[in-house]
C-alpha cells in the first residue's frame, strides 16, 4: 500500500509540474486560455465561503478563459486551506478564498499552525466583508444599548471558541465601552448561541449582519449596536459604535482601538493566491476578478440569493491586510490578549 | 396554508414528475455513497449541494434530502456483508449483522435491516409532521444541562453493551472518553494530547476512527485467519435462497414491530438533541433491544433483533435532526448545516417563516424521507445478491480490495492522508481489542459522547452554576439515569447468582 501511495504521489507531482511550469513567452490571456485555475475553499461545501465561491466561479471563467475547479479543504478553522494557498505554486493557477479576519487574529496571536503572512498573499480582491452587529434576544428584557448599560444587571454574552470573531468582538468592544457583561464561550457554532438566546440562557451576541438577519426579521433578535459608519435600513434605531465612542471617557483611545478593530473586520473574505505570482498574470487575474464581481449577471444572482456584496480591488486588499497586521504596540497587545482569552 | 393543505400539497409535489425523478436519483446516489465505507451522509449532501443551483425548490429538496436519507441503508448492507460500517451510524449493526452472515443468514439480516430502516425513517418523519405545531418548544427543550444528563444516560448503556465483562467495557469506554479529549480544547485553547502535531490539534475525526476500529480490524483478522468473509457458509447462497431469506428478514422486522417502534422512538429523540448525532442513537437502541429481550444471551451471536434495533433507530434519527433546522434555521449537525445552505441556494427561508408559509415544503421533506427510504429498500434488495457473492471471495483478494476502499473512505472526508494513518492505528488497536475481548462499541460510545458531555457540562456550569442538575427537567432525567443504572447493576448481580450454580460461568 505504501508503495502504491508513493507512486501516486509521484504521479501527482509530475503532473502538476508539467501543468504549472508551462512556457514563459506567453501573454497572460494566452496562458489562462483553456488552462485550469484551482480555487481552494478552506471550509466544507455548503457554507458561506463555498457559496460565494461557486457563485462567482462561472464569471471568473468567463473573464479569464480558464476553467475554475473548486477544491474544498476544511480543517483548523480555515487555517489548513489558507496555508495550502500560501504554499501553493505561484504560477497563478492556484487561488482561493480565505477567512481574512480570522487569519489575521491567528497570525497576531501566533497560533500554532498559522504558517502564513496575511500581508504577503497576492490579492485578487475581496467579494464581501460582513458588517458586525451586536444583537440581543427579544425576550432578554434589554431594549437598547443604553438600557443594557444602565439596567444594573450583568448581561450574558455568548461566544464560540477563544479567538473566534464572536469572542474577540465581545471582549474588545466590551473593554472599550466598559460593558457590564459576562462572556460565556465554548459554543460549537454561532447557531448554538442563537438557540441559547431563544432559550433565554444567553442575552446577547456579536455576529455578522448577514447571519443575524433571519432572527431580526422573525422578531426573535434585535440589533442594539453596530459597526457601520453609514446608516443601513436594517440597522435603523441602533447606534453606531463610532457615535457611542464619543461619549466614552477617552474618546481618542476608544476610536483608535475601534479603527484597528475595523481594519481587522475589513479584511473580510478576500480572494488570494500565494506570494510571488508573476506581475502580469496577477494584474490579469485582478482585472478579471473585478470584472466578475461587477458582472451584472453575477450581481443579480447574488441579490437573488440574498448574499451581500462589498467588493474591493486587489490593491486595496493588500493595503487593508497590511494595515490589519501592523498595529501599534499597545493596541496589538490588547488584541493579542483578547484573542488568547486573557481578558 | 393549513397543515392538512400543506400535507396534501407536499405529497402531490413529491410524487409529481417534476420532483420524483430527482428524488429517485438522489436516493440511489445516497444508497451507493452509503455502501462505500467511510463516505457518510455528510459527504453525500456535500456532493449533492453543488447540483442545486439549477433546480426548483421541491426538486432540489427531493434530491439532496433523498441522498441523505438513504445513506444509512446502504451502510447497513456493507456492515452486514463485509463487517465494515458503511457509515458511522451502522457501527452498532456490526455487533450482530456479520454474526448472522457467518451463520449463512445474510439475507435475513439484510431483509430485516432494510425493512427496519424504512419503518424507522417513516416513524421519524411522521413524528416530525406531528410536532410541527409545537416544533419550536420541542427544540428549545434541550439546553446544555439537559444534554449533559441525557449524554450520561446514553453512556450508561455501555453497561448493557458489555455486560459479559463490565470491567473491560468500562476500561474501553473511559479510553474512548480520553480519546475525545485529543485536540485543542474549545474552552481554554489548551492543546491536549496533540504531541505538537497540527493535525491532532483538530481532534480525531469520527470516520477514520470508526473505519479503523471496525473495518481495518476486521481486515487484519480476515487476513490472519484466511478463508473468506462468510465464515461458516463457504458456498454462496443461490439467488433464489437469498430472495427467500430477504423476505423472511422483512417478516422478522414486521413481527418485531413493537421493538421497531421503541427503537425508532429512541432514534428520533436522540436526533432532536443537538450535538449527539446518530452513531450513539444506534448503540443505545441496540442496548435497549438487548436489555428488553428474553433471549439476550444470544445477542452478539447473530440475533436478528440486534440488527433490527440499531437499523430502525439510525434512520429514525433523520426526522428528529430536521426539527431544529426547520424550526429556527439553526442546524444541529454538520449535515444539517449543508442542508440549510442547500435550502438557501434554493431560495427557501427556514424558521418561523417556513412554519407559517411553506408547510408544504416541510411535507415535501417528510415525504422525501419516506419515499426515499422506500426506494432505498427496494433497490437495496437488488444489490444484496451481487454483493453477497463477494463475501465468498477468498481473503487474499478481498482484503487488498476492501483496504483500498477503506483508505479512500478515510481520506475523503477531510482530504487528509493523516486520516488514513488514523484508520490504520485504530485498526491495530481494534484488532488487539477484539482479540483481548474489549468492547469496541463501548469505546466508540465514550469517544462520541465525550465531546457532547464535556462541552455541555462547561456551558451548563457557566450558565446555570454548579447546581444545574437541581432544575426540574435535568433532575427528572438524572433520576431516570440513576434508576436505569441501578436496574442494570441489579440485573448483573441476579444473572451472576443464577448462572454460577448452573456452572455456566467460571
Amino acid at each position: 500500500m505504501r508503495r502504491a501511495f508513493l507512486k501516486s504521489a509521484a504521479a501527482i507531482v509530475a503532473a502538476t509540474s508539467l501543468l504549472g511550469g508551462g512556457a514563459f513567452a506567453q501573454s497572460p490571456a494566452e496562458f489562462y486560455k483553456d488552462n485550469v485555475i484551482k480555487w481552494i475553499v478552506p471550509y466544507d461545501p455548503g457554507g458561506g465561503y463555498d457559496d460565494y465561491s461557486r457563485m462567482i466561479a462561472p464569471y471568473l471563467e468567463k473573464h479569464t478563459g480558464a476553467r475554475v475547479d473548486i477544491v474544498n479543504m476544511p480543517g483548523s478553522g480555515g487555517m489548513k486551506g489558507a496555508v495550502e494557498i500560501f504554499n501553493s505554486p505561484s504560477d497563478g493557477t492556484y487561488v482561493g478564498i480565505i477567512n481574512g479576519s480570522a487569519m489575521v487574529t491567528n497570525q497576531l496571536a501566533e497560533i500554532e499552525g498559522a504558517n502564513y503572512k496575511v500581508g504577503d498573499y497576492s490579492y485578487l480582491g475581496r467579494i464581501v466583508s460582513d458588517p458586525r452587529v451586536f444583537v440581543v434576544a427579544a425576550n432578554s428584557g434589554i431594549d437598547d444599548f443604553e438600557d443594557m448599560q444602565s439596567d444594573g444587571e450583568t448581561a450574558v454574552v455568548g461566544a464560540t471558541g477563544l479567538g473566534g470573531s464572536t469572542y474577540v468582538d465581545a471582549v474588545i468592544i466590551g473593554d472599550v465601552f466598559g460593558i457590564d457583561q459576562k462572556v460565556v464561550h465554548g459554543f460549537d457554532r454561532s447557531g448554538d448561541i442563537r438557540t441559547a438566546m431563544l432559550r433565554g440562557d444567553v442575552d446577547a451576541m456579536w455576529g455578522s449582519l448577514g447571519s443575524a438577519l433571519k432572527g431580526i426579521e422573525s422578531g426573535d433578535h434585535k440589533v442594539i449596536l453596530h459597526a457601520e459608519k453609514e446608516d443601513r435600513p436594517e440597522l435603523a434605531g441602533a447606534p453606531s459604535i463610532y457615535d457611542v465612542a464619543q461619549q466614552t471617557e477617552n474618546p481618542e483611545r476608544s476610536l483608535k482601538i475601534l479603527r484597528s478593530w475595523e481594519a481587522l473586520n475589513a479584511v473580510g473574505r478576500p480572494v488570494a493566491g500565494p506570494p510571488g505570482i508573476p506581475e502580469d498574470r496577477l494584474a490579469f487575474l485582478q482585472d478579471a476578478f473585478m470584472k466578475a464581481v461587477n458582472d451584472p449577471e453575477f450581481v443579480a444572482t447574488a441579490a437573488e440569493s440574498g448574499r451581500d456584496l462589498l467588493p474591493a480591488t486587489g490593491a486595496e486588499m493588500s493595503e487593508i491586510a497590511k494595515a490589519a497586521t501592523e498595529l501599534e504596540d499597545d493596541i496589538k497587545a490588547l488584541f493579542v490578549r483578547a484573542i488568547r482569552g486573557e481578558i | 396554508m393549513t397543515i392538512i393543505e400543506g400535507m396534501a400539497s407536499g405529497f402531490l409535489q413529491s410524487i409529481s414528475l417534476a420532483v420524483f425523478p430527482y428524488l429517485f436519483v438522489g436516493s440511489i446516489f445516497g444508497l451507493i455513497i452509503g455502501v462505500i465505507p467511510g463516505l457518510s451522509g455528510h459527504f453525500a449532501m456535500a456532493m449533492a449541494v453543488t447540483f442545486l443551483y439549477q433546480m426548483e425548490p421541491a426538486a432540489g429538496i427531493g434530491f439532496i434530502l433523498g441522498a441523505h436519507a438513504t445513506v444509512a441503508q446502504g451502510g447497513g448492507l456493507t456492515a452486514i456483508l463485509f463487517s465494515t460500517p458503511g457509515t458511522g451510524q451502522n457501527a452498532a449493526t456490526l455487533l450482530d449483522g456479520p454474526a448472522m452472515r457467518d451463520k449463512g443468514e445474510a439475507g435475513i439480516a439484510v431483509g430485516a435491516a432494510m425493512a427496519s430502516c424504512f419503518l424507522g425513517a417513516t416513524f421519524g418523519a411522521i413524528v416530525l409532521g406531528l410536532l410541527i405545531p409545537v416544533l419550536r418548544e420541542v427544540v428549545l427543550f434541550f439546553g446544555p444541562p439537559e444534554v449533559v444528563v441525557l449524554a450520561f444516560l446514553a453512556l450508561t448503556f455501555v453497561a448493557v453493551l458489555g455486560k459479559e465483562d463490565m470491567t473491560r467495557s468500562l476500561i474501553a469506554a473511559l479510553l474512548g472518553l480520553l480519546l475525545a479529549m485529543i485536540g485543542v480544547d474549545n474552552v481554554t485553547n489548551t492543546h491536549r494530547f496533540t504531541l505538537g502535531s497540527d493535525r491532532l490539534a483538530d481532534g480525531l475525526q469520527l470516520v477514520p476512527v470508526i473505519l479503523g476500529l471496525f473495518a481495518v480490524a476486521e481486515m487484519i483478522d480476515l487476513w490472519t485467519r484466511g478463508g473468506s468473509l462468510a465464515r461458516h457458509a463457504p458456498e454462496a447462497l443461490s439467488a433464489r435462497d437469498t430472495q427467500r431469506q430477504i423476505f423472511r428478514g422483512i417478516g422478522e422486522a414486521l413481527r418485531n414491530w413493537w421493538l421497531v417502534l421503541r427503537c425508532s422512538a429512541i432514534g428520533t429523540t436522540m436526533g432532536l438533541i443537538p450535538g449527539l448525532g446518530s452513531a450513539p442513537a444506534a448503540f443505545v437502541a441496540y442496548g435497549h433491544a438487548k436489555q428488553s429481550s428474553p433471549d439476550r444471551d444470544t445477542f452478539g451471536q447473530g440475533n436478528v433483533k440486534g440488527v433490527i434495533g440499531p437499523e430502525a433507530s439510525n434512520d429514525a434519527v433523520e426526522g428528529g435532526a430536521l426539527a431544529s433546522t426547520i424550526a429556527f434555521g439553526i442546524p444541529g449537525s454538520s449535515s444539517m448545516a449543508i442542508l440549510l445552505s442547500g435550502l438557501f441556494i434554493l431560495g427557501l427561508d427556514t424558521g418561523p417563516q417556513m412554519l407559517n408559509e411553506h408547510v408544504d415544503i416541510i411535507f415535501v421533506m417528510i415525504f422525501t424521507i419516506i419515499i426515499g427510504n422506500l426506494i432505498g429498500t427496494v433497490v437495496g434488495m437488488f444489490l444484496v445478491n451481487p454483493l453477497s457473492r463477494a463475501t465468498s471471495i477468498r481473503a487474499s483478494i478481498m482484503v487488498p480490495v476492501l483496504m483500498a476502499v477503506i483508505a479512500t473512505g478515510a481520506f475523503a472526508g477531510e482530504r487528509a492522508i493523516f486520516d488514513i494513518g488514523v484508520a490504520v492505528v485504530f485498526g491495530i488497536l481494534g484488532y488487539i481489542m477484539k482479540v483481548l475481548n474489549y468492547s469496541r462499541a463501548a469505546m466508540l460510545i465514550g469517544f462520541v459522547l465525550g465531546f457532547a458531555v464535556e462541552k455541555n457540562l462547561y456551558l451548563a456550569l457557566l450558565l446555570d452554576g454548579p447546581f444545574f442538575v437541581i432544575q426540574p427537567i435535568p433532575l427528572g432525567l438524572a433520576v431516570v439515569t440513576v434508576v436505569f443504572l441501578a436496574w442494570n447493576v441489579w440485573l448483573i448481580i441476579r444473572d451472576k447468582k443464577r448462572l454460577i450454580p448452573h456452572g455456566r460461568r467460571s
